[in-house]
């Protein structure tokens, strides 16, 4: 009887268990394979060597290709940090507003919140290249009205990243206050009407009971924005190809670079291998202190 | 068999025929560029015009941003559905042939691009005695100035050696109206490092000689203090400097709005400026690279174009691309024996490359802005073409750049770009 559990189990997994190792473990496994080979990518992979951990010697060295990387690497760091840390209080903040029930317009501020998520990122891009034009820029000449001198935004290594990183938060943060709602609509009034007879203020009933009700779903909010922010490559690809002075070369287009402008797929894949190396770590981090707070 | 069943059997043969060999015939090819859709639609006029002749070839124009051409044709150019003919700058031939990724040109069309362009130009398109492109256009470098600013500051006529040009630049500096004297660019790999290697060429120096990097020189010591200097003293401001993808952005927009005083650019950007500045255009003037103090004369360093086949698309389609090349290249395709590809070049403001295309548009080679780029021609020096070229660039502009926002001394830069240069094309020579 469980024999035959198993089989059909088995045959019932098979389908999805098979697609799953061809499109996702076997491009994984390939790439670990070719960080350790000295390859071009405009060749067949029969024509690949071993060099063993020279790839990744090369990329944490002190010539051009390891700085190149060590700069893009923490450029990636800092723009994930960065955009997970205005996110997540901001997406909290606002599914606050809009799940008010008494408060007029909250569908209608839910659905423009949420209509920024819907525009394809390559038009985002675009108007806001716009928008950061140093001289004839709408925030330049909004902030000229209120006295302040122009910003260089995206024209100084000092704020380059931290433009982009305000694009994408735009972009998403109306993704990520559904999500917010979502786990607010999750918390059960009766705790809200028990904490107020306490005598609990509107701030108390935030910390110790929003707050820790919706840690699973921060918790969720937090690993996609990670994984999202990781991803980035059209801003950079579009406005500031890396620049300037490297400011903004984030891993994905730094990879691209070197794995397909450059042809040096041995060196690109051990860059990858590390992001992806990187991000693992990361999310089980999260993961590990999500749940020693659960069981504290 | 009756003479009625001979003419069934032939009828049913010909009608099973014909669509075969309508097939066999007609012939799908796609033209890869990173030109503006204004010229794009030319290349496509051009393209239904040799249609009228050949009407089983079907010509697609595709566009793509400078910024991602080279990765297009690396990503697609392995495969016979990708572009069969691309457009590519000198510096990526050494390693597109490496990959075999682009086709030798047939002897045919060889023998015509030998004996009808320019020794040097053919060199360009070759990697050793294989020829791989038909050139298209030459690009050199001249210093631009606005004509209307050198006036209000007094300025009477264009900087002739660096300390006339760092006099001039300080001269059109006026911080109070976000005025720059001299525009660096910054983002674009070309675009800092071109401007670069003229002053560099123009005192004596060279970026690479025999294959080795010639960064450690005294004279490219001097181009680097220069760089400094000009940033130290306020006459460049890097903020004004960066490009985009299209190799547009605030650097062009600050020349055309006159906010920046003088600028060393090369000839291809005629159309950017006409289209930015209208009928200001003709505050614009050309002038000679000016000259360091190591160096005997103005120089510009000079690069081409090219356009290639496809080495992994099918026989058919390869043999069509070389002959719609040769046609376009050709003194029959065009105006007044010019080629149709250098009428699409001059619409841009691009020089021709082919002999009788610069005979046929010499009027409009001898204007006031184009001829200051025509005179510098003679005195150009390629830049290097060498494996590993591409990525020695981009190490040389991440060090210029990091000199252009002060996070490098003109020593370390130079240091650090000889040291990384040295690396690089040594791996890339192995």
């Amino acid at each position: 009887m469980i024999r035959t559990y198993r089989a059909s189990a088995g045959i019932m997994l098979a389908p999805a268990v098979t697609l799953i190792g061809v499109f996702i473990l076997l491009p994984m496994l390939l790439t670990i394979w070719l960080s350790f080979q000295d390859w071009s990518t405009q060749t067949p992979f029969s024509s690949a060597s071993f060099i063993g951990f020279d790839n990744f010697r090369e990329i944490f060295g002190p010539t051009s290709v390891g700085r190149d990387f060590k700069r893009a690497l923490l450029n990636t760091a800092i723009y994930t940090a960065l955009s997970v840390m205005l996110i997540l209080p901001l997406s909290v903040a606002f599914g606050l507003m809009v799940y008010q029930r008494d408060v007029a317009g909250g569908t209608a501020l839910r659905t423009v919140l949420f209509s920024t998520y819907m525009v394809p990122m390559i038009a985002v891009t675009l108007v806001w290249s716009k928008l950061y034009s140093p001289s004839e820029g709408p925030l330049n000449q909004m902030l000229g009205l209120a006295g302040i001198g122009p910003q260089p935004w995206l024209s100084s290594p000092r704020s380059a990243l931290i433009s982009i990183v305000v694009l994408n938060v735009w972009q998403q943060i109306g993704y990520f206050t559904v999500l917010a709602v979502a786990g607010l609509t999750q918390i059960p009034g009766s705790l809200y009407e028990a904490a107020t007879l306490d005598g609990a203020n509107r701030h108390e009933q935030f910390r110790f009971i929003t707050l820790p009700l919706l840690r699973r779903t921060l918790l969720f909010s937090a690993v996609i924005a990670i994984i999202n922010a990781v991803q980035v490559f059209e801003p950079v690809a579009l406005i500031t190809q890396g620049g300037p002075v490297g400011s903004t070369n984030v891993l994905t287009y730094h990879i691209r670079r070197v794995g397909i402008e450059r042809a040096q797929g041995g060196l690109g894949s051990a860059m990858a291998v590390m992001l992806m190396l990187a991000l693992i770590v990361v999310v089980c981090a999260l993961f590990a202190y999500a749940n020693r707070k659960d069981d504290q | 068999m009756s003479l009625a069943w001979i003419s069934k059997l032939a009828l049913a043969a010909g009608l099973l025929a014909s669509p075969t060999l309508g097939w066999a015939q007609s012939v799908n090819i796609s033209y890869l560029t990173h030109w503006s859709p204004e010229t794009v639609a030319l290349l496509d006029a051009a393209a239904k015009d040799y249609a009228k002749s050949n009407p089983d070839v079907t010509v697609t124009i595709r566009a793509v941003p400078f910024g991602d051409l080279l990765t297009t044709l690396r990503s697609q150019g392995g495969s016979s559905d990708g572009p069969t003919i691309g457009g590519i700058y000198d510096l990526w031939l050494p390693e597109l042939a490496r990959d075999k990724l682009v086709a030798p040109a047939p002897d045919t069309v060889a023998g015509e691009v030998k004996s009808a362009w320019p020794a040097g130009v053919v060199s360009a398109a070759s990697v050793g005695a294989t020829l791989y492109g038909i050139p298209n256009e030459i690009d050199v470098y001249a210093l631009n100035y606005n004509k209307e600013l050198f006036k209000r500051a007094g300025i009477t006529a264009a900087p002739k050696t660096w300390s006339e040009l760092k006099d001039a630049a300080q001269k059109l500096t006026r911080k109070d109206a976000g005025q720059q004297g001299f525009g660096m660019i910054n983002s674009w790999a070309a675009g800092v490092v071109h401007p670069f290697a003229s002053l560099l060429v123009s005192n004596g120096g060279e970026l690479v000689k025999d294959g080795k990097p010639m960064l450690d020189s005294p004279q490219a010591g001097e181009t680097f203090q220069l760089y400094e200097d000009l940033i130290k003293s306020g006459a460049s401001d890097p903020a004004m400097a960066t490009a985009d993808a299209n190799t547009t952005g605030p650097f062009l927009d600050n020349f055309v709005s006159g906010k920046t005083g003088m600028i060393i650019m090369a000839n291809w950007w005629e159309s950017a400026l006409k289209s930015g500045m209208g009928d200001k255009f003709s505050n614009i003037a050309t002038a000679p690279i000016p000259v360091g103090p190591s160096g005997d004369k103005p120089h510009s360093i000079s690069y081409s174009w090219m356009t290639v086949v496809n080495a992994n698309a099918g026989q058919a389609e390869q043999k069509a691309a070389w002959d719609f090349l040769a046609w376009l290249n050709s003194p029959k395709s065009g105006k007044n024996g010019a080629s149709a590809m250098s009428d699409i070049l001059m619409s841009m403001g691009i020089l021709p490359t082919r002999t009788s295309d610069i005979e046929a548009h010499k009027d409009k080679l001898g204007s006031e802005f184009l001829s200051g780029y025509v005179s510098v021609l003679a005195d150009a020096k390629p830049f290097p073409v060498v494996p590993g070229g591409q990525e020695f660039s981009e190490s040389l502009q991440q060090t210029l750049e990091a000199l252009q926002y002060g996070q490098l001394s003109a020593k370390d830069a130079q240091a650090n770009a000889q040291a990384d240069a040295v690396s690089i094309l040594e791996r890339a020579a192995k």
